[in-house]
């Protein structure tokens, strides 16, 4: 495009000068625009075409908020067993969180405490009729005993969490909650987002961008596509604007001043609070190394392809256009993948370093070790487990991975799980020291930090050596005499 | 820019206080010579501050043939210093080998003094890195002398004719790479073992970022070694210590003075493996290789090849040996000519 214009000295001049500043104003403009969306996840414009409603926000993810809701009361439910006697209560409850329920259920979690009140109080507040069930993983899952698919695992995890004390198996090494939980946060979150919504739901003939989602929705299938990835995701709207410190806060339901973006004085889960997988990508980048930069990464990529799609109003995407697209969803979907393992990799480290300090505790000291050993035992299992729900198998790291870690952890008697018998109990039929199991967990980590390219190590059992090895320089021992 | 680049890489070692020829150390090294000198012949009336100097800095020395091949050798070597920079890698690797092969004990567990108070770590750690340091330098160091391969290489130091501080760095490339290794083994594995034992507290006590024993070590004039300066010490401790004197004798030609004095700083390896040789006063050593390796001197080709040219003759003679040490079949069919 030229403009010429063919003036006087003078005017010549002020014209220069216009044109200048109109030239700035439309840049300021572009680039005003282009800050406000790189922002936050949200608003994006309505672009489906028909639609004649009054909705001028196309963003929807309210169903997986509210999954996010019925996950951590689920957790939260595993604790509430007394050991037996109320069994068949629990395991009624746990299932009404798994696989959703007519009555309105309580939010047990994320709940309203001082300092920081929580808007919504039941399921149905947040979104109506939404379950665990029917978003979980349901391939193969070798990583559990007893030759069970992915929910039958997660079933036979509820049925022992109710019969449990507390949530806590300490014949077996369970913490039923954490293992639950963070197998959920794969089975589910991650197993919906990247293996459907930012995998199949992609391509040019599934929920095309110039159809609603469904008949009369007021969000194009890609956009709605992309939304439900962005709620299992789990990161507030305003989340570029968090540092991973203040996400851990909000998370643990601390930080009011960094949820409460619209300053209402209340946390709105649907759009406000921090679940989740953007909870472990907020601990990756605040803990360990603090290189990394998974929280920011994978929402950046998760609003700009919200931006592209809005962009393209209500068209059917060019190829060139789905191209970009999938490779924004291939970076939400390798830092994600990186997330659950950096946190893997953390809690090997915490039980090798739980091993280290029992070994010195006895009697009442050592019962309160073991029991955080079992925890984070538990998540460990968990987060191994949901690494193997994504969209790529993988393969032998993943059968490495699970003889590393086993079933179950090395009890105080030194037994653990082997398998399971024909009615689904535990057995321990064989034994192993502390130290083999600290070596496998030096070992599990190695693995994780080798196959995923982790940066994070949080909890590197092996830091030490290196950091001596580095204080020590080398080139001055080849001084001879 | 470059050749100043290239000029600061050259002569970096003197700006590193974890290097021996760091120019404070070499400051220190100086005063305690002069300071030495100066007493020794305070009787004499002759002995001026002004002669002791002069003495101190006798070019016939630092500008001696000896010398000069080792200015170029320390250059030179400058080059190969990249096959050196691996070992640190090997030394990670070792240390990681050895937590791993601890963990697999199981008489021991890990973290089983982590109770220990820091101070105490980090004092034991400190002591037995400089012991463990010192007793593999000793080891590999008689090795040098008595294994005739080795010795072909260790031949290129013991060839220096006169000796300045720059001496230390008169060594075949290959030398400085064996001991590198041995630095990676013996670090590797004690760091290993102290995190496998002791955990998170582990460390060392540094001065200038050197271990705070090497540090008095290189204070103390660790440069004096390799000079004409002949300090020594009370004889009790020339059996703890090694003297600049114990070591100029180990460098001596004098047949009764071969395959003595080993240690680098301590002196009770030697005195336990019956290598001690307690200093001589008064009595003029001569260094340097006997008549036959009168090449070694000064001439980089014999200094940088003729080592690979015996090693090859060596091992030479040894398939040699064996190939006769076979017994021949008692009667021997009669052999085929056209064979």
């Amino acid at each position: 495009m030229s403009i010429t214009l063919k003036l006087g000295d003078g005017r010549q001049f002020m014209s220069k000068t216009l044109l200048k500043l109109t030239t700035s104003l439309v840049a300021g403009a572009f680039i005003a625009t282009a800050a406000t969306a790189a922002d936050t996840y949200g608003p994006f414009p309505v672009t489906v075409k028909g639609y004649e409603g009054d909705k001028t926000n196309s963003v929807s993810y309210t169903g997986q908020i509210a999954r996010h809701a019925l996950h951590d009361s689920l957790k939260k439910a595993a604790a509430k067993g007394d050991g037996g006697a109320n069994a068949a209560e629990v395991e009624a409850m746990l299932l009404a969180y798994f696989n959703g329920s007519d009555e309105d259920l309580a939010i047990l979690a994320p709940a309203s405490k001082d300092g920081f009140p929580v808007k919504q109080s039941t399921v149905n507040e947040i979104s109506k009729g939404k379950n665990i069930s029917g978003k979980f993983y349901n391939g193969a899952m070798p990583a559990w005993p007893g030759n069970v698919s992915g929910q039958e695992a997660v079933l036979h995890m509820i049925k022992h969490a109710a019969q449990s004390n507390g949530g806590f198996d300490a014949e077996n090494g369970y913490d039923w909650g954490q293992i639950i939980s963070k197998y959920t946060m794969g089975a589910m979150m991650y197993n919906q987002a990247v293996d459907n919504y930012l995998d199949e739901k992609l391509e040019a003939d599934n929920k095309p961008n110039d159809k609603p989602y469904k008949d009369g929705a007021y969000y194009t299938g890609k956009e709605h596509s992309w939304d439900e990835a962005f709620g299992y995701w789990g990161g507030p709207a305003h989340t570029m604007s968090l540092t991973p410190k203040q996400a851990y806060g909000i998370a643990k339901g601390k930080d009011l001043a960094a949820a409460d973006a619209d300053g209402d004085g209340v946390v709105d889960l649907k759009s406000e609070h921090v679940f989740g997988p953007a909870y472990y990508a907020a601990g990756a980048d605040k803990g360990g190394t603090q290189s990394t930069n998974y929280m920011h990464t994978i929402m950046q990529a998760f609003i700009d392809g919200r931006q592209l799609i809005a962009d393209a109003k209500g068209e059917a995407l060019t190829d060139a256009q789905r191209s970009e697209l999938k490779a924004y969803a291939e970076v939400i979907e390798s830092n994600w993948e990186k997330v659950l393992a950096e946190a893997t990799f953390k809690y090997a480290g915490s039980v090798y370093k739980d091993i280290a300090k029992m070994g010195s505790l006895e009697g009442e000291e050592l019962a309160k070790a073991y029991r955080n050993y079992v925890k984070h035992w538990g998540e460990l299992k968990g987060f191994a487990m949901a690494l193997q729900t994504g969209k790529n198998n993988l393969g032998g790291t993943a059968t490495e991975l699970n003889k590393l870690i086993g079933y179950g952890p090395v009890t105080l008697d030194n037994t653990y799980v082997t398998g399971i018998d024909a009615d689904g109990n535990f057995l321990r039929e064989r034994r192993a020291t502390w130290s083999d199991y600290q070596l496998q967990m030096l070992q599990a980590q190695k693995l994780l930090k080798d196959t995923f390219g982790l940066a994070s190590l949080t909890n590197d059992a092996t830091a030490d050596l290196e950091s001596l090895a580095g204080k020590l320089s080398s080139d001055s021992n080849a001084e001879t005499d | 820019m470059e050749v100043w680049d290239n000029l600061i890489w050259i002569v970096q070692d003197f700006v590193d206080p974890r290097k021996r020829v760091f120019v404070g150390y070499l400051f220190l090294s100086l005063v305690i010579a002069f300071v030495w000198m100066w007493w020794v012949g305070r009787r004499n009336p002759d002995n001026t501050k002004r002669s002791s100097l002069r003495r101190l800095f006798d070019k016939r020395i630092f500008f001696s043939n000896s010398a000069k091949a080792d200015y170029k050798i320390f250059v030179l070597n400058r080059l190969f210093s990249g096959f050196i920079s691996p070992l640190l890698l090997t030394q990670v690797g070792i240390a990681t080998g050895m937590f791993y092969l601890l963990h697999d004990q199981d008489w021991i567990r890990s973290g089983a003094f982590g109770n220990t108070p820091k101070a105490l770590v980090v004092a034991l750690f400190s002591l037995t890195m400089f012991v463990v340091d010192d007793f593999t330098k000793y080891l590999l160091h008689r090795w040098m002398h008595r294994w005739p391969a080795l010795w072909s290489l260790h031949k290129v130091h013991h060839s220096a004719t006169t000796m300045t501080p720059i001496t230390v760095y008169r060594v075949h490339p290959l030398e400085g790479v064996l001991y590198g290794a041995r630095g990676a083994v013996a670090q590797g594995s004690t760091i290993g073992l102290f995190i496998f034992l002791f955990g998170n507290t582990v460390d060392l006590y540094t001065v200038v970022g050197v271990n705070v024993l090497v540090f008095a070590f290189h204070v103390t004039g660790s440069n004096l070694r390799h000079s004409h300066v002949d300090i020594h010490y009370w004889p009790w401790l020339e059996r703890i210590l090694i003297s600049p004197a114990q070591h100029q004798l180990h460098h001596s030609v004098a047949e009764e003075h071969h395959d003595k004095n080993f240690g680098a700083a301590l002196a009770v390896w030697d005195w336990l493996f019956g290598s001690l040789h307690l200093s001589e006063r008064e009595k003029d050593l001569t260094f340097g290789l006997d008549g036959r390796d009168a090449d070694y001197e000064a001439d980089l080709g014999t200094i940088y090849f003729r080592p690979f040219k015996e090693i090859g003759r060596f091992f030479k003679r040894r398939a040699t040996r064996l190939w006769h040490t076979v017994p021949k079949r008692s009667s021997p069919a009669a052999p085929r000519k056209d064979a």
